[in-house]
């Protein structure tokens, strides 16, 4: 059993070796991982503290393991439903449409993402930029190549998001998967198209440490089930963060039960899970 | 005994249980009640609309960090799980699924025990797996109290069974019961 003091130790040996600080994040399903941690990995608190001190491999790994990556392509198609018929077409006439996505993850929002705007008529004008704070997540984005069995539930997403129109249930537009992905039933993968991967801009980035490192504005940023891991304390510095980093109109968004609290949600109107930054 | 929080957790067959309860609550129950259901990977919305039909208490789906306040029912996202923070807070998270769950009811369970501790009733209705069966035995280890669906009432009881298996609950109820003991405890 995991303490409240074995949780400080792992942060404090994790600051010492690293510019990594988890000091402020939701405290439970942090514990919780810890503990899966130190079961996963064989070792007591102390056997990993030290480990961490030694081994910059490791501790990548284990930055891994206690940040979650889950994500799916088109996770929750009712918001993809939303950008693609209200917020990205009020973006179209721009030259160019800047998008970040903070805490990518292995990249399928990304993806999901591209294949909109693709299927819009706005890939050309669009920047797009990613970020995750762990390097090995950063790479899975790059390569792109997910699980097929495990995503195939997800292709009904695509299909409701690509294929269908919301509000004429008998208007459907063919799109073959083979145009954005290509499917191997075999090796089990779905590998996404070279013409998708080479759009994006990745870098490393710690919402916790690192301010905007792109020298732009953006017109969207998507952090959708990030902040969820924070306590309210980083939870608003990271809110800070995308105000500063978002053109006025720009909107900001989040996952379906995430909100902004405290004063920073007056820069802010909310329609569901966007934020639009107000003019001042 | 002045409780703080009810929990509830529920699988296949708790879906008639769980709209009979929060039809017998009064509208300004005077606890928070929780609710971690499993359910259907693709009936991801109208599930708190259906509950909503016959419950006189508000029925929300918190967004993470939302406080917990007496009187509200408040029911796990689809695909999140949900934690009872420090501070009668919960927290949201997309982590793996638990027990082939998520929400999990263990991981509601055990974090609302960490936070009310005896102060925190736990209830295991209906279902076909073992998710629960840990979160009822923390509840129980930190002097909370326990209640489990008579496995004779339930439609499907293997949940219930690895609940009574996995922890000394304090009472086997039917679903008539749980009503009765849930309106008692209304101040």
């Amino acid at each position: 059993m995991v303490t409240n003091e074995d949780v400080q130790r792992f942060i404090t040996a994790i600051k010492m070796a690293s510019t990594y600080d988890f000091s402020d994040y939701s405290e439970r399903s942090f514990k919780r991982r810890v503990e899966k941690l130190l079961i996963d990995n064989h070792m007591d608190i102390n056997q990993l503290s030290l480990k961490i001190s030694k081994d910059k491999f490791f501790l990548e790994k284990v930055v891994r393991d206690i940040t979650v990556n889950t994500t799916e392509l088109f996770r929750d198609s009712d918001m993809w439903i939303t950008l693609k018929h209200q917020i990205l077409p009020k973006l179209k006439k721009n030259k160019s449409i800047f998008i970040w996505h903070a805490g990518c993850s292995s990249g399928q929002e990304i993806y999901s993402m591209l294949i909109l705007l693709h299927e819009l008529g706005m890939f050309e004008q669009a920047k797009v930029f990613a970020t995750d704070i762990n390097s090995e997540m950063l790479e899975s984005s790059k390569a792109g190549v997910y699980k097929y069995r495990f995503n195939l539930g997800y292709l009904d997403n695509f299909d409701k998001v690509i294929k269908e129109n919301p509000l004429n249930f008998e208007e459907t537009k063919d799109v073959p998967y083979e145009k954005y992905f290509d499917i191997d039933k075999v090796k089990d993968t779905i590998k996404m198209k070279e013409f998708l991967r080479e759009k994006v801009v990745f870098r490393k980035h710690d919402l916790v440490n690192d301010g905007n490192i792109f020298y732009s504005k953006f017109d969207l940023v998507l952090c959708r089930n990030v902040i969820i891991y924070f306590n309210n304390k980083l939870q608003n510095h990271v809110i800070e963060l995308f105000n500063n980093s978002l053109y006025r109109d720009g909107y900001l968004v989040l996952g379906a039960h995430e909100s902004i609290l405290g004063p920073v949600s007056n820069n802010f109107d909310r329609t569901k899970g966007f934020y639009k930054k107000k003019q001042f | 005994m002045d409780y703080k929080a009810v929990i509830i957790g529920g699988s296949a067959g708790s879906f008639q249980v769980i709209t009979k309860i929060i039809a017998s609550l009064p509208e300004n129950y005077s606890l928070p009640v929780i609710l971690c259901l499993h359910r259907l990977k693709h009936v991801r919305s109208g599930f708190v609309e259906a509950l909503s039909i016959k419950s006189k208490m508000p029925i929300l789906e918190p967004n993470d960090k939302d406080p917990i306040k007496a009187g509200k029912i408040y029911l796990a996202p689809a695909n999140y799980h949900m934690y009872v923070e420090l501070g009668n807070r919960f927290t949201l998270s997309t982590e793996d699924v638990v027990n082939h769950s998520r929400p999990s009811i263990d991981l509601s369970f055990s974090s609302a025990s960490y936070n009310y501790k005896r102060k925190l009733v736990g209830i295991i209705l209906s279902g076909a797996n073992k998710d629960g069966a840990l979160g009822l035995k923390a509840v129980n280890d930190s002097g909370g109290l326990t209640i489990v669906q008579d496995p004779s009432d339930c439609q499907v009881p293997t949940m219930t069974q690895a609940a009574i298996s996995a922890t000394e609950v304090d009472h086997v109820y039917n679903t008539r019961k749980i009503i009765e003991f849930l309106l008692n405890l209304d101040s």
